[in-house]
């Protein structure tokens, strides 16, 4: 959902969180796969993003990947700051008792453990797409990437997850 | 099955429910807390804000500072550098010349001559360490530019000014015709007045250049006074010693010495005459030179809107001249900062970057 470009920037600002913080949660989530260190993130990201909410600027893209490029340097950083003191320790799936007979539950912990399998970049890949809801241009936005290449990646990434799910 | 494989839209629907179901999902009371500082205005991302307005505040003025030293220093450099005459300089020099009557000594003994713009000539002080006065041996040559057809009445008016100040033409030569002509003078003023008499000139056409030098002359001065006290004491002498000469020899040796030495009298009092001439009365040699135009800016009148006008016009162009020096300076620097600004940015990006790959290798220990 984009906002309106008549909105003033704290009405705005408001929306965009209340629209994407779970999602910018979401994608540090996947990211980084620990739970305090996607809040850190999270709070960052917002923080970054609203003292700097009069640079945006909308002929470079929608305030979404704005916010999302924002939350990618925010997890980047905080994997360098935690690399300085100590490794992120992933967590354990939520539902790891889960009951052997329920189906979803079985299909969910081999959809985590497939998106475990693949690699940090792969799986920003997929949080970019699926839980941002970027498309294919506003995610090369934010890596910084050409478009066609960004599908490219996109495209192996989810390959590669399906593998993974099917091998579960 | 190949990872470049295309999906089907059916596999891509399935994967993306699959995905939703495992969507990580935030503590709403995380949610809230983050919520409420937002509506806060983040007030430690404000503090942070303010910090680095005041650090700006301090900064600007401190580098706005070094800038006006560093244009004001290149303004010296340029301008004492340059050697240039302007007109508006050369009027400027007559009241130079008029403070130069107090100014202090650079040098004894030394003679110093100015350029063709104002320069302060050394004035020596009025008296030396022994209590003898000091002599100052004075010039000052001017070149003054009145439009070709009024060369004559500028010549006539050198005259006039220095008869006023109390001086003497001692050489002249004027030559005009048609298209206008050239004066040279000789005049000698008293010392005294040299600065009035330069600043009656000065009026008379715009100064196209001014010089003026001051030699310190009391080392000689005093050196011939002595010269001739001694001669004068060596005079008694030899009357004393013809008083008590008994012999026509003697008196005869003693007339002879007295003649030798009534001549060298007579030769040094005309020596320290001469000196003492030299520091009482000043040289002023004056160029009159007829040039097309050169009465338009500085015409010894009044200050016109067209002096105005022309003053604005040289004030600009050397303020532009320094902001273009200034800039010039500054450019280098300016692109230096922008590539090292450049290599910070893709650095940092690089290590971002880095933290990716490096985080998949923990991972996968993990």
């Amino acid at each position: 959902m984009e906002l309106s470009q008549r909105q003033p920037p704290s009405d705005a600002f408001d929306a965009l969180f209340r629209d994407a913080a779970s999602d910018v949660y979401a994608y540090a989530m996947t990211l980084l796969r620990d739970r305090a260190a996607a809040e850190d993130v999270t709070a960052a990201a917002f923080e970054r993003a609203y003292r700097r909410r009069d640079s945006f600027d909308p002929r470079r893209g929608s305030r979404r990947a704005w916010l999302f490029g924002i939350a990618r340097h925010a997890a980047l950083d905080e994997l360098r700051r935690r690399r300085r003191t100590a490794s992120l320790v992933t967590e354990p799936p939520d539902d790891a008792a889960h009951d052997p007979e329920d189906d979803a539950a079985l299909r969910r912990t081999a959809v985590r453990a497939a998106l475990a399998g693949l690699d940090a970049r792969e799986r920003e890949l997929v949080a970019l797409k699926f839980y941002a809801g970027l498309d294919n241009a506003e995610i090369a936005r934010v890596l910084g990437i050409s478009a066609s290449n960004a599908g490219t990646r996109i495209h192996r990434a989810l390959c590669r997850l399906r593998e993974a799910c099917h091998a579960s | 099955m190949h990872p470049d494989d295309p999906l089907d839209p059916r596999e891509l629907a399935v994967l993306t429910a699959d995905l939703e179901t495992v969507r990580p999902t935030p503590d709403p009371v995380f949610l809230a807390g983050l919520e409420r500082r937002l509506q806060d205005g983040f007030p430690e991302a404000d503090r942070a804000r303010r910090a680095a307005r005041a650090w700006r505040r301090l900064l600007l003025p401190a580098a706005g500072t070094a800038l006006a030293a560093v244009v004001v220093a290149l303004v010296v450099v340029l301008g004492g550098g340059s050697g240039r005459t302007d007109r508006s300089g050369s009027v400027a020099s007559a009241p130079a010349l008029a403070q130069d009557e107090t100014a202090a000594p650079s040098s004894p003994g030394g003679a110093a001559s100015s350029g063709a713009a104002v320069a302060p000539a050394p004035t020596p002080a009025p008296s030396t360490t022994t209590g003898q006065p000091r002599r100052v041996e004075r010039s000052a040559s001017l070149t003054l530019t009145p439009e070709p057809a009024d060369v004559q009445q500028t010549a006539d008016g050198v005259v006039r000014a220095t008869q006023d100040a109390g001086g003497y033409v001692q050489r002249s030569q004027v030559a005009t015709g048609d298209g206008g002509g050239t004066a040279t003078f000789t005049l000698r003023v008293p010392s005294a007045r040299l600065a009035e008499a330069v600043a009656a000139l000065s009026r008379l056409a715009p100064v196209a250049a001014t010089s003026q030098d001051a030699t310190d002359i009391t080392a000689a001065t005093a050196s011939a006074a002595t010269l001739l006290a001694d001669a004068r004491a060596e005079r008694q002498a030899l009357l004393r010693a013809l008083g008590r000469a008994t012999t026509d020899r003697q008196i005869a040796a003693l007339k002879a010495r007295l003649a030798d030495n009534r001549a060298t009298i007579a030769r040094r009092a005309a020596a320290l005459d001469a000196l003492r001439r030299r520091a009482d009365l000043a040289t002023v040699n004056v160029l009159v030179e007829g040039r097309e135009g050169a009465a338009g800016g500085t015409h010894g009148g009044g200050w016109t809107p067209g002096d105005a006008l022309h003053d604005a016009g040289t004030i600009l162009q050397t303020a532009g001249g320094v902001a273009l020096v200034g800039l010039a300076g500054l450019a280098p620097l300016a692109v230096l900062a922008a590539l090292i600004a450049l290599a910070a940015r893709t650095a940092r990006r690089r290590r971002r970057e880095a933290a990716l790959d490096e985080f998949r290798l923990d991972a996968t220990r993990n």
